[in-house]
C-alpha cells in the first residue's frame, strides 16, 4: 500500500518499522476471513484489514486518535490468525504494540478505563499480588451485583474458587537432572500462571528433569512484559522485560543455558520479541541472544526423547491450539505430536485457528465478545466429545475451563503422567477439584 | 482514475439520511463518523480510493429492502460491498455514495444433498459454504483464489471464476437461484431449486452485473460431491513459451483436467517464501490437477505426463501427500498478496485464446522492458485467463500512472489477440475506460439498455463498467 | 425473408414494417401467421480451434454440419441437444441459432450444464437493426453485462442471432449405462438422488415408468468407466443390468421418442428433484418420463389440458411444448411470470425491440 510519511517521520524508528509492514499489506482482505472479532462483529473496522488503515491513518497524520479508533484496536485480541493468514508477510502484531502504545501516550481514557487498567498493570504481574487479589474477589464475589461495569463483573468471575498455595518450586533455585544430564534449560515460572496453578510448572520440571535436564529458575527473572506491552504501558513492560533479560544472561553467561524453556504460550511470543523489543535499546545483544534461546516447551520436548510408555489410559484429548502458540510462534504439530507419541488419542476442533477469547487480559476488558468466543470455541471442542481438552496455555485454560465439564489440563501435564508422573488433579478429581473461573 | 463530481444536493441531505437510516437499522449498522468511514474508502484495489458518505451493515434482506427504499427515496447512489476483495475496484465508493456491506448476512439457510444445493445469504465466504457442506463431502465448486475471503455476493456481481472451473464452470454455471432486492427496495426471487428459466434468463444477466442491478441477497448455489481424490502434478520448464504449448497440448489430447495453473519465475519464488510448497526453480511452472480414483488419477496422470515430456520439462513432480497437495495450492492462491511481499502491484486479467499464449507472453515480457516496470505471470493457462502482476512503487512518483498505462497495453493485446479485458475480476472502475476498446458503441449501449431496466436512476455501484462520457447522460438525466 | 449475409438481415430489420417470426431450421415448433425470417442463408462455421476447445458458427449453420466438424476432431457439444422433429412433426434441418435462442439441452445437461452454460458469445441484430456482439471466443470472459445468458433461451424475442461461439469438450472415449428395475417414480428419485450424489460423475439420470427402469449414465476413459459404474453398483445395491451399448436409449430419452407416437399435448415441467413424484401424480398423464434425476418431467396430457391450472403453484415452471394453435394461444408457451419480473422482462424486450417486431407472440 501506499504511505505517506514525511521523512522527518521516518527518521524514528517506530514510524520506520511501521512504514515498512504497511508498505508489504496490499489490502487483499484475506486476514478478515480469520479474524476472530470480525467473525463476531461483521464490520470491517473490526478486522486486520480496518485496522491497519486505522494505524495507519492515524500515524501518518499524526492524529490524536479519537474514542472510536482506540474502541477497534482495542477489540484487537493479539491472536496473531491473521499473521499466519497473510500471504504478503505484515507483521500485524508490531503494527498494533505501535499503535498500542501510540494511543497509551496520545489517547486520554475515561476515568473507568484508567483504573482498570491500571489496577491490572499493578496485579497481574504480581503474582503475591494477584494471589491476594485473587482471594479477595472470591470473598467479593457475592456483592458482584453491586458492580457497575461489566469488565469489573469479569473480574470478579475470573476468580477461582480453588486458589492453590504458593509452590517452592517457582522459587529462584536449580532442579538437578535424572539420569544422564543432555541440556541445561532456564524455566520461565511466570506470573499470573503460578497464582493460578501450580500443577503446571511442578509437572513441567518432573518431565523436564526425567528427560535429563537440568531445570533452572533464575533469581530475577519473573512476568514478561506481555500484559502491560498489550496495554501499550511500554515502560512497565520493557522493564519486566529488562529483568528477565538480566537474568537469563548471568545464567547464559555463567554455566551456560541450552534453552529459556517456556509453558505459557502468551509468555513465549513475547519472550521471542525482546530482540525486536530492546533493537534500539543497549541491552539489544542481550535481548536478542535470549530470544533466539527462548522455546515453547513442546519445542524442547521434541528435541528430547520421549521414554517408551505404557500409558494405557486411551483417554481422546482434543488439543486447543493456543493462539500465541499456533500464530504468534508458529508452533502447531509439535503438541499433537507429543500427546500422539505419548499414547494419547488427538482430536482438533472445527476452526482450530479461532481464538478462545482469553487472549491475556482481554477476558476482562472485552467480556461480550469474548463470551462469544468462549461459547464458538466450547461448541466445536465439545463436538468431538473428547475426554479432556489440552492447551499451552494458561490464558486458554481458564477461559475454556470456565465453559466446559471437560477437564482442561496443560499438554505438559498429561506427558508427565504419560510417562511416570502423576494423574493431573483435574482429571482425578473432576473440574471441581481445580482453578476455574466460576 | 476520474470519478463523476459528487452530487451537492445528496452531500447536503447527509444528516436526514442519516436519521433515516439509524431509524431502520441498529445502532452499530450504520456508519458515519469519518474516520470510520475511511476504512471502507477502497478494495483490494487501493490505487482508486475514496471515502464514502455513510456505510452500513445490514443484517436481513427486509434491512437491505428498507435502506435501498430509502437512497432510492433520497436519490443517493448505493456501493455494494461483499467483503471487499475486488482487484478491479468494484467496490470502490463515491463520495456521496452510501456503501451497503453485506458481510454480517453469512446465514446458512438449507442445506439440502438430495436436490443438491445450498441456500445462503450472500455475505458467507466461498469457503464457508464449503465448510457448511463439507462433513458430507460436498462442496461449492468456483473457486476464487480469494476463496478464503470472498463473499458470495462479490462472486455473484464478478461472476467469479476460479482454478478450478475448467471443470466445473464459474459462478454462472453454479448459480440456481438469487433472492435480489431492486434499488426501489422491492424483493425479487429469480430461479431456485431446479434448473434453468422459464422466461428470460434474469438470473444470467444479473450473474456479473456487477452489483448495478441489484443487491442479491440470499443465493440458491449447486453443490457436488466431492472427488474420490485429486492430485496436482508440478512440471517446471526453462521456458514460458513452452509451458505454454504444453498446455495446449494436454487440451487438445482429450483429457480435462480440472485445472491446469501457470507461474512464472517472479510469482514462484514469492509463492514458495511464503507456502513452502517446495515449487521447482525453474522459469515457468505449470500445476495440473486431475481428479477420480487413485487409478483413475494414476490413469490420466500418466497420459498427461507423457505429453508434458515432449517438452523436456526441467521437473515433473505428482503430490505426494494431501498435505502436499494443500501446500500447493495454498501457494498458487496466496500469489497476488505473496507478490506484495515485492511491491506494490496492479493485477490484470485478461482472457486469450489458449492458442496466443506464448505470443501474448513474449510481448508482455517486451513491454515490460520498455516500461522497465517487472512482471510476474500467474494464470489460468487452460482456459487462458492471464492474471499478469506489474509491479511498481506506489511511493514514487509517476509509477502508478506507468503502471495504469503498461496495464491498458496489456488488456488491448488481450482484445486483440482474441480475448477480452476480464476473464473474471470484473470491469469494475479499473477497467472501465478500456471498455470502448473491446465494444462498439451499441455494444455498450445495449448492455446499458439492461440497466435502465432494472435501476432506471442509475443509482447502483454508479461510476463503475462503463466509460463515464458513455454513461454520462444518463447519470445526468437521473440526477 | 432468407438474408444471405448479416448485413443483408440488418436492412431488412431496419425496414420492417410488421411483426416476424424468427426461422432457424423451423423445428422448435414456432408457428405463427407472421412472415417468416429465415436466418439459414446464415451458415457456415467460421473458426474451430481444437486446442482451444471453442467454435465459431453463423446461425442458420446446420447442426449436423457442427457436428461433424467436431466428431473429426473427437469433441461434441456436451450439453446434448434434442432434437424436436419426431415430437413436433415438423422437418427441416435443425440450426446451432435455434438452439441456442430456445437454449436447448438434453440429458447431460444435468451434469455438464446447459446449452446456455456453452455459449460463449453472440452476435445479433437487434429491434433497431442494428449489430450487437457480447462476450466472445474465450472460455472465460466477464467483460460487461452477460447478454450472451440472456440471448440464450429468449427465444429471437430480443434480437437475430447471426453468429455464436460455443465452448465445446472431448468426446468421451466410452460410455456406460446401468438399468435399475424401482417399483414407483419415489424409488426412482431415490435411486438417481442416490447416483447424483455419488463422487461418480453421472451423466444422464432418467426413469421410466413405462418399463420401471431408471438409466444412470456413465461415460469417460474405459477403465474408469468399468470402475464407476462397479463402484455405482455397489452403493444402488439390489438388481441391476449394464448395457454398454446405450447410445440409442439416451438419444431417445433425449427427443422423447416414447410420445412420438402418441396424441395429445406435451408439457415440460422444471422442477425440484424430489419434488417430482408428487408432482408427477398430480399431473395424471398419459404418459410421463422424468430426466435430470427428476428435475426435468415430459408429460403427454389430453390436448387442451390446463397443467399450470391442476398443479397451482410449485417451485418451478411449466412450459407447454406441443398443442394445437388454439391451446398454445389459450394456456401460453411459458410459464406466466411474478409481475415485478414480468415488468422486467418487458422493459428489456422494448428496449431490445422497441418496435416489437420480433416474436411477438412469444414469451408475454
Amino acid at each position: 500500500m501506499q504511505t505517506t510519511f514525511t521523512e522527518k517521520q521516518l527518521q524514528d524508528p517506530a514510524i520506520q518499522r511501521s512504514n515498512e509492514i504497511l508498505r508489504n499489506c496490499v489490502h487483499c482482505g484475506f486476514c478478515t476471513a480469520t479474524c476472530p472479532t470480525y467473525q463476531v462483529l461483521g464490520d470491517e473496522l473490526d478486522s486486520p484489514r480496518g485496522r491497519i488503515y486505522l494505524i495507519k491513518d492515524m500515524l501518518e497524520n499524526e492524529r490524536v486518535p479519537d474514542a472510536k479508533t482506540v474502541r477497534h484496536i482495542d477489540r484487537c485480541l493479539s491472536c496473531l490468525a491473521c499473521m499466519t493468514t497473510c500471504p504478503s508477510g505484515v507483521h500485524y502484531m508490531h503494527l498494533v504494540d505501535h499503535a498500542r502504545e501510540y494511543i497509551e501516550a496520545k489517547y486520554k481514557r475515561p476515568f473507568s478505563d484508567r483504573a482498570l487498567r491500571w489496577v491490572l498493570a499493578r496485579i497481574l504481574p504480581y503474582p503475591m499480588r494477584f494471589r491476594w487479589a485473587l482471594i479477595g474477589a472470591k470473598l467479593g464475589r457475592p456483592f458482584r451485583f453491586l458492580m457497575p461495569d461489566a469488565r469489573l463483573k469479569a473480574m470478579l468471575d475470573m476468580a477461582p474458587r480453588h486458589i492453590p498455595p504458593v509452590s517452592r518450586n517457582d522459587d529462584p533455585q536449580s532442579f538437578a537432572p535424572k539420569g544422564t544430564p543432555k541440556k541445561r534449560v532456564a524455566l520461565m515460572t511466570g506470573c499470573a500462571q503460578k497464582a493460578l496453578n501450580t500443577d503446571i510448572n511442578d509437572a513441567t520440571i518432573r518431565l523436564l528433569t526425567r528427560l535429563g535436564c537440568e531445570v533452572v529458575v533464575a533469581e530475577g527473572a519473573g512476568c514478561c512484559g506481555a500484559l502491560t506491552h498489550h496495554m501499550g504501558k511500554t515502560s512497565d513492560s520493557h522493564a519486566s522485560a529488562a529483568a528477565n533479560i538480566k537474568a537469563w544472561t548471568r545464567e547464559m553467561d555463567g554455566d551456560g543455558l541450552d534453552a529459556i524453556v517456556i509453558n505459557t504460550s502468551g509468555c513465549g511470543t513475547t519472550v521471542k520479541d525482546y530482540g525486536h523489543m530492546f533493537r534500539n535499546d543497549a541491552l539489544a545483544a542481550e535481548a536478542a541472544r535470549v530470544s533466539s534461546l527462548a522455546m515453547d516447551i513442546s519445542e524442547l520436548l521434541v528435541q528430547l526423547e520421549l521414554p517408551a510408555n505404557d500409558n494405557k489410559s486411551e483417554l481422546s484429548v482434543a488439543y486447543h491450539a493456543a493462539c500465541s502458540l499456533q500464530h504468534g510462534q508458529k508452533v502447531t504439530s509439535h503438541p499433537k505430536n507429543l500427546l500422539k507419541a505419548a499414547g494419547f488419542t488427538v482430536l482438533e476442533p472445527a476452526d482450530s485457528h479461532l481464538c478462545c477469547g482469553s487472549a491475556g487480559t482481554y477476558n476482562l476488558m472485552q467480556p461480550e465478545i469474548s463470551a462469544q468466543l468462549k461459547q464458538r470455541k466450547v461448541r466445536t471442542l465439545e463436538a468431538r466429545n473428547p475426554d479432556v481438552i489440552a492447551a499451552g496455555n494458561i490464558g486458554c485454560m481458564m477461559q475454556i475451563g470456565s465453559g466446559t465439564d471437560t477437564p482442561v489440563v496443560h499438554t505438559v501435564e498429561l506427558l508427565d503422567w504419560a510417562t511416570g508422573g502423576p494423574e493431573p488433579r483435574t482429571l482425578r478429581d473432576g473440574m471441581s477439584g481445580v482453578p476455574r473461573l466460576r | 482514475m476520474e470519478l463523476p463530481q459528487p452530487n451537492p444536493k445528496v452531500l447536503a441531505r447527509k444528516r436526514a439520511l442519516l436519521t433515516r437510516l439509524q431509524q431502520v437499522l441498529p445502532e452499530d449498522a450504520v456508519i458515519h463518523d469519518e474516520a470510520e468511514t475511511r476504512v471502507y474508502e477502497c478494495d483490494a484495489l487501493t490505487a482508486y480510493k475514496c471515502p464514502p458518505m455513510l456505510a452500513v451493515l445490514p443484517s436481513t434482506t427486509q434491512q437491505v429492502s428498507d435502506v435501498l427504499r430509502i437512497c432510492h427515496e433520497e436519490g443517493v447512489p448505493v456501493v455494494p460491498r461483499g467483503a471487499g476483495t475486488s482487484l478491479a475496484g468494484g467496490a470502490l465508493p463515491t463520495a456521496d455514495c452510501v456503501i451497503l456491506g453485506v458481510a454480517r448476512m453469512n446465514e446458512v439457510l438449507e442445506v439440502d444433498y438430495d436436490n443438491r444445493f445450498i441456500k445462503i445469504q450472500t455475505g458467507r465466504t466461498n469457503l464457508s459454504v464449503t465448510g457448511a457442506v463439507e462433513e458430507e463431502d460436498f462442496f461449492y465448486a468456483p473457486d476464487p483464489s480469494s476463496q478464503l475471503a470472498c463473499a458470495i455476493a462479490g462472486n455473484i456481481a464478478m461472476n467469479s471464476g476460479g482454478a478450478h472451473c475448467l471443470k466445473y464452470g464459474v459462478t454462472t454455471n453454479n448459480l440456481m437461484g438469487v433472492t435480489m432486492v431492486m434499488m426501489d427496495g422491492n424483493v425479487v426471487e429469480i430461479g431456485g431449486a431446479y434448473l434453468d428459466a422459464g422466461g428470460l434468463d434474469l438470473l444470467g444477466v444479473i450473474c456479473g452485473s456487477e452489483g448495478q442491478l441489484g443487491v442479491v441477497t440470499e443465493a440458491t448455489l449447486r453443490i457436488l460431491r466431492k472427488p474420490e481424490g485429486a492430485r496436482p502434478v508440478l512440471m517446471g520448464f526453462d521456458d514460458n513459451e513452452v509451458a505454454g504449448q504444453c498446455v495446449s497440448d494436454i487440451i487438445k489430447s482429450g483429457i480435462l483436467p480440472v485445472a491446469i495453473e501457470f507461474m512464472d519465475r517472479l510469482c514462484i519464488q514469492a509463492c514458495e517464501n511464503f507456502a513452502h510448497a517446495g515449487y521447482p526453480d525453474c522459469e515457468a511452472l505449470l500445476i495440473v490437477e486431475v481428479e477420480g480414483s487413485e487409478a483413475e488419477i494414476d490413469g490420466q496422470l500418466s497420459k498427461i505426463i507423457e505429453i508434458a515430456k515432449r517438452h523436456n520439462p526441467v521437473e515433473l513432480r505428482e503430490s505426494q501427500s494431501a498435505d502436499e497437495s494443500a501446500r500447493i495450492w495454498l501457494g498458487r492462491k496466496s500469489a497476488f498478496g505473496a507478490m506484495g511481499q515485492i511491491n506494490d502491484y496492479m493485477c490484470l486479467d485478461g482472457t486469450i485464446p489458449v492458442s496466443s499464449l506464448p505470443f501474448v507472453l513474449r510481448r508482455i515480457s517486451e513491454l515490460s522492458e520498455d516500461y522497465g516496470l517487472p512482471v510476474g505471470n500467474v494464470f489460468h493457462a487452460g482456459d487462458g485467463n492471464m492474471h499478469p502482476l506489474i509491479l511498481f512503487d506506489a511511493n514514487k512518483p509517476g509509477d502508478l500512472e506507468k503502471c495504469e498505462a503498461f496495464g491498458a497495453e496489456i488488456l488491448k493485446l488481450c482484445v486483440d489477440a482474441g480475448g477480452c479485458l476480464t476473464g473474471e475480476h470484473g470491469v469494475g472502475i479499473e477497467k472501465r475506460d478500456l471498455m470502448n476498446h473491446q465494444y462498439a458503441p451499441q455494444d455498450l449501449e445495449s448492455q446499458m439498455a439492461v440497466k435502465d431496466v432494472f435501476d432506471p436512476s442509475w443509482l447502483l455501484n454508479p461510476a463503475k463498467v462503463f466509460p463515464l462520457n458513455v454513461s454520462e447522460t444518463r447519470r445526468m438525466a437521473a440526477e | 425473408m432468407r438474408p444471405e449475409s448479416e448485413a443483408e438481415l440488418v436492412e431488412i430489420v431496419a425496414g420492417l414494417n410488421g411483426p416476424v417470426r424468427i426461422v432457424g431450421g423451423g423445428t422448435r415448433g414456432v408457428i405463427g401467421p407472421e412472415p417468416g425470417l429465415s436466418v439459414a442463408g446464415l451458415s457456415g462455421i467460421t473458426l474451430y480451434e481444437p486446442g482451444a476447445l471453442t467454435l465459431v458458427a453463423r446461425a442458420g449453420t446446420p447442426l449436423t454440419e457442427i457436428d461433424a466438424a467436431l466428431e473429426a476432431e473427437g469433441q461434441q457439444l456436451a450439453f446434448e441437444p434434442m432434437d424436436h422433429r419426431g415430437l413436433l412433426g415438423t422437418t427441416g434441418e435443425p440450426t446451432i441459432g435455434g438452439v441456442t435462442a430456445a437454449n436447448i439441452s438434453g440429458p447431460r445437461r444435468i451434469q455438464a450444464g446447459a446449452c446456455r452454460d456453452f455459449l460463449l458469445g453472440v452476435r445479433y441484430v437487434d429491434g433497431c437493426g442494428q449489430v450487437i456482439k457480447n462476450g466472445g471466443r474465450v472460455m472465460k470472459n466477464v467483460t460487461g453485462y452477460d447478454l450472451v445468458k440472456l440471448m440464450a433461451g429468449s427465444w429471437g424475442t430480443l434480437g437475430v442471432l447471426t453468429e455464436l461461439s460455443l465452448k465445446v469438450l472431448p468426446k468421451p472415449e466410452a460410455q456406460m449405462t446401468l438399468a435399475v428395475e424401482v417399483a414407483n417414480a419415489r424409488a426412482a428419485v431415490e435411486v438417481m438422488s442416490t447416483a447424483l450424489k455419488s463422487p461418480y460423475e453421472v451423466s444422464g439420470a432418467a426413469y421410466d415408468p413405462a418399463n420401471g427402469q431408471v438409466l444412470l449414465r456413465i461415460e469417460g476413459f474405459s477403465e474408469s468407466v468399468a470402475y464407476r459404474i462397479d463402484r455405482l453398483r455397489e452403493i444402488l445395491g439390489g438388481e441391476n443390468i449394464g448395457l454398454a451399448d446405450s447410445a440409442s436409449r439416451w438419444a431417445d430419452l433425449r427427443d422423447v421418442r416414447a410420445f412420438h407416437d402418441h396424441d395429445g399435448d406435451v408439457w415440460r415441467l422444471s422442477v425440484k428433484p424430489s419434488d417430482a413424484p408428487d408432482i408427477a401424480a398430480q399431473i395424471n398423464a398419459d404418459r410421463i418420463l422424468f430426466d435430470w434425476g427428476g428435475g426435468l418431467i415430459w408429460a403427454l396430457v389430453p390436448s387442451g389440458t390446463d397443467l399450470r391450472a391442476r398443479l397451482g403453484g410449485f417451485q418451478g415452471h411449466a412450459t407447454l411444448v406441443r398443442a394445437d394453435v388454439a391451446t398454445m394461444e389459450d394456456l401460453g408457451r411459458f410459464q406466466p411470470e411474478d409481475t415485478t419480473i414480468q415488468s422486467l422482462t418487458k422493459g428489456i424486450r422494448q428496449k431490445f425491440d422497441p418496435r416489437c417486431v420480433f416474436n411477438p407472440r412469444l414469451m408475454g
